[in-house]
């Protein structure tokens, strides 16, 4: 059980979801949901925030029920070995979204701002910063969570700059797409919520987690309300075609930004982002050392150590785009699986477990 | 005869009172100011025993040797001294201590072991004269002083409430320092108070000199440059926090008393801003914010961007920053790592100084080297003004023991942005956030209202609203009682 200093507000979640939903694919969704999507691709924005919405409906009612974390849940559930191999399942997939996030960002870094940049350097430095952040504790993290949200909110007001030259027009007609297109257009968005699947190791670091589920909801909503703003932006603003070289539309974005006193604001919008980044990271890791310390009695320190070694490797090693893509990939369709399709089973599985029980009882 | 009888008696009996003096002033005599005497009445003979440098030689001139002079014994003594506590004892640590203190110890052979102890304690103070520090240009003039009962009295003065309580420690084996800690009961959380005590209780220092030891003995983490204790050298400023529920620390000898829990934000409001219109007030605390952003990031953004985003520079101001740094030899991060360091030698100079050079000092420094180095083609004019603001805004700072941390975390920053440029600066900043996410005072978390997000607190966090809407107290102190004044009470005005 969680000792009660450490647990915080239920309100918090509002934060802890949205934070880790905007990270680093806001920079860059909007290419791939065009791709399918076209000036539909808003649509899509609403059609994933609602199933993400149904699937944190369905991550309370799991959680609830049990009251104790994911690993917790699959060892009661599966017993230990079985339960503990699906744990494992669920830390690869958070130090995957980890090192992803970390990858892109740095680079991101290298590609708009700082060419010259030490990739093992920076990367270092990230690490240190994140186990400084993870020996605090949740609170530090819950923390950073809340400052990551607050401090950057201003950037989105830069975003009013290309409003002057956005086409709303363009958004017109709507629903020219089939169903299919949608489908793929929905799930490649819902690609850019996850991340919130962390909700099922800091659940039992919540006071009445019961009743913060709405606050988790309103974080949902939150992030979809910017992903439309900025998705609707850029349908205004680029062509479909002109997107489809854009890798990072919402940088380019930044690029019409003019200030009297910055030239290429892009720069100040991805230095801000890093403190948009680290509740990403610090949550990712912390879900995945909680996670192992679950499976296997080691102490929190050290795991913490492997952990943010393994994650160091691999963002080193995963640099260049193809293999970051190919990372991108993999982590996404881990993701997509396991919150869309193992959740629901899980949850219907532990629901059917439960009556059983009972009526054994 | 029986004149020499007698004689011999009172010889005897001198003998005696002297001995059994001399086993308690055994130790103490060995000092040279410490005096003994004997006084001789028609009845008997008193010894007095008192440190001449402790003791207030009118009051034992005027008081006590006058009333000895018509007394028979210690009993009627005691009766006849016009002294509040007097003590009777013979514990020979406890008036070894009491003569520390000051007291001075009359005794006679007549009344055995019986020690009376009355206190002269001479005081050598200050005159409460205005603050220096927090100099406030409305609202009251007093500040501490070094003694610990003027300083109470100070506060006590402006709290006449029984609940107000004044808990004594003593800490220090050679200092022997009294260290109050000051709570209103009912409103103060038991909780921190008795951290508070504990703590005290729990240290093992031979001295402590000011409550600035005290501050970096007790508080939550050592190592932080940030303190997690304010110290104030306004009554008013403490008189207020206790009412907000807080707890306050007064230490002998120590012109500043500490105030805890508290936040970040409260370390950048000036007890002023409660005596300024709520506008005026709220603009003032918000120029400080800024100023210390400001004092912090201002060098490094400097130093990034001139070593590696040139492309950030709009084009109208490129010109201005290239012909400030055309005939420069040196790196940016060298360029700005010399002036504040000069900035630094000036201001330690300053301080280190009599005022009186010390002005000249600011002068020939600021000036004559500022110029010159221009001149010399040493630094860029641009980041003479630079960092010349960036200090000035330091000085903002209402807490001196903040400006001087503002001042030192400055130079990480700089480091660091010379390293990876931006990128640097708001890697060191996260450092810095989470650094200040995991500072706790007392147990209560110092980045309040931020985080934990508290919603009502911000009305006396960024900005000072109206009075009328600060009806209830910090929910960060944890207070027993959380409401001030009833507001809907406060709101009405008769006409």
């Amino acid at each position: 059980m969680v000792q009660k200093e450490e647990q915080v507000s239920p309100f918090l979640v509002f934060f802890l979801i949205h934070a880790i939903q905007v990270g680093v694919g806001i920079l860059g969704f909007q290419r791939i949901v065009i791709k399918s999507g076209g000036n539909d691709s808003w649509i899509a924005v609403i059609a994933a925030a609602i199933i993400v919405s149904a699937v944190i409906f369905i991550l309370y009612t799991l959680l609830n029920r049990h009251q104790m974390d994911i690993i917790q849940i699959q060892k009661k559930l599966f017993g230990k070995y079985i339960g503990s191999l699906f744990g494992l399942i669920w830390i690869m997939n958070w130090i995957l979204l980890t090192v992803t996030v970390l990858s892109s960002f740095v680079e991101i870094v290298e590609v708009w701002v700082f060419s010259t940049i030490n990739i093992y350097v920076f990367a270092f430095i990230f690490i240190l910063l994140t186990y400084y952040c993870l020996t605090g504790g949740f609170r530090v993290v819950a923390g950073i969570c809340v400052l990551g949200t607050i401090i950057p909110m201003y950037l989105y007001l830069t975003f009013l700059f290309p409003l002057e030259h956005t086409h709303l027009r363009n958004l017109l007609p709507i629903w020219n797409h089939s169903i299919k297109e949608m489908g793929l257009a929905t799930r490649d968005m819902s690609l850019s919520y996850l991340g919130f699947s962390s909700l099922l190791m800091y659940y039992p670091y919540i006071k009445n987690a019961k009743s913060s589920q709405k606050w988790a909801h309103f974080g949902n909503i939150l992030t979809c309300l910017i992903y439309l703003f900025l998705m609707v932006i850029t349908i205004g603003y680029f062509s479909e075609k002109q997107l489809s070289h854009h890798i990072w539309a919402t940088l380019s974005l930044w690029k019409i930004v003019e200030l009297p006193f910055v030239e290429r604001f892009e720069y100040i919008g991805i230095t801000s982002w890093v403190l948009m980044i680290l509740p990403n990271i610090c949550l990712l890791v912390w879900a995945a050392a909680e996670g192992i310390g679950k499976v296997v009695n080691i102490k929190q320190k050290k795991v913490l150590l492997i952990i943010l070694l393994i994650v160091y490797i691999l963002t080193i090693f995963m640099s260049g785009r193809e293999r970051i893509d190919m990372m991108n990939n993999v982590s996404a369709k881990l993701g997509l699986f396991l919150l869309f399709v193992y959740i629901p089973v899980l949850s219907a599985y532990s629901f059917v477990w439960n009556k059983l029980k009972e009526k054994k009882k | 005869m029986f004149r020499t009888r007698k004689k011999d008696k009172t010889s005897a009996e001198n003998k005696k009172a002297a001995e059994t003096i001399q086993t308690v002033f055994n130790d103490l005599s060995a000092s040279d100011d410490f005096k003994q005497s004997f006084v001789t009445n028609r009845h008997v003979t008193f010894c007095i025993g008192f440190y001449e440098t402790l003791t207030e030689a009118d009051i034992l001139h005027k008081d006590i040797l006058h009333n000895v002079q018509k007394a028979v014994s210690i009993e009627e003594l005691t009766a006849l001294l016009p002294f509040e506590d007097l003590k009777i004892s013979e514990d020979v640590t406890l008036i070894q201590d009491a003569l520390l203190q000051g007291s001075v110890c009359i005794h006679n052979s007549i009344s055995n072991k019986q020690f009376c102890l009355v206190k002269a304690k001479s005081a050598k103070e200050r005159q409460v004269a205005p603050p220096e520090v927090e100099f406030s240009v409305v609202g009251p003039k007093e500040s501490f002083v070094e003694s610990y009962q003027t300083n109470i009295h100070l506060i006590r003065k402006r709290l006449p409430i029984s609940n107000l309580v004044v808990k004594e420690r003593t800490v220090g084996r050679l200092s022997k320092t009294k260290v109050g800690v000051l709570y209103i009961e009912g409103i103060a959380n038991k909780e921190n108070y008795n951290t508070v005590l504990q703590r005290i209780e729990d240290l093992n220092i031979d001295q402590i000199a000011d409550s600035s030891y005290l501050t970096q003995l007790i508080q939550d983490n050592q190592h932080s440059p940030f303190p997690q204790f304010i110290d104030t050298e306004r009554p008013d400023r403490i008189a207020a926090v206790l009412g907000e529920g807080k707890v306050a620390i007064i230490v002998d000898g120590a012109p500043h008393a500490l105030i805890g829990p508290t936040t970040i934000f409260e370390f950048f409001s000036a007890f002023e801003d409660y005596y300024l219109n709520w506008l005026v007030a709220s603009f003032f605390r918000l120029v400080r914010f800024f100023a210390v952003l400001f004092s912090i990031l201002v060098t490094p953004l400097y130093v990034a961007v001139l070593t590696y985003h040139y492309e950030l520079i709009p084009k109208d101001m490129v010109s201005t920053l290239v012909t400030s740094r055309t005939a420069i030899p040196l790196p940016p991060i060298l360029e700005a790592l010399i002036l504040e360091l000069a900035i630094e030698l000036l201001r330690e100079a300053g301080a280190r100084l009599p005022t009186k050079v010390g002005q000249t000092i600011g002068i020939v420094g600021g000036i004559v080297i500022g110029t010159a180095s221009v001149e010399a083609g040493l630094t860029s004019n641009v980041l003479l003004i630079i960092v010349a603001l960036a200090a000035l805004a330091s000085f903002t700072t209402p807490v001196y023991q903040m400006g001087n941390t503002i001042r030192l975390i400055r130079f990480p920053f700089l480091l660091m942005s010379h390293y990876i440029g931006l990128i640097g600066v708001a890697i060191s900043f996260c450092f810095l956030l989470i650094h200040l996410l995991r500072l706790s005072s007392l147990g209560r978390p110092f980045l309040e209202p931020l985080f934990p997000l508290r919603v009502f607190d911000l009305k006396d966090a960024l900005i000072r609203l109206p009075f009328k809407y600060q009806s209830k107290r910090p929910i960060q102190a944890q207070t027993e009682d959380t409401v001030k004044f009833n507001q809907s009470e406060a709101k009405h005005k008769n006409e």
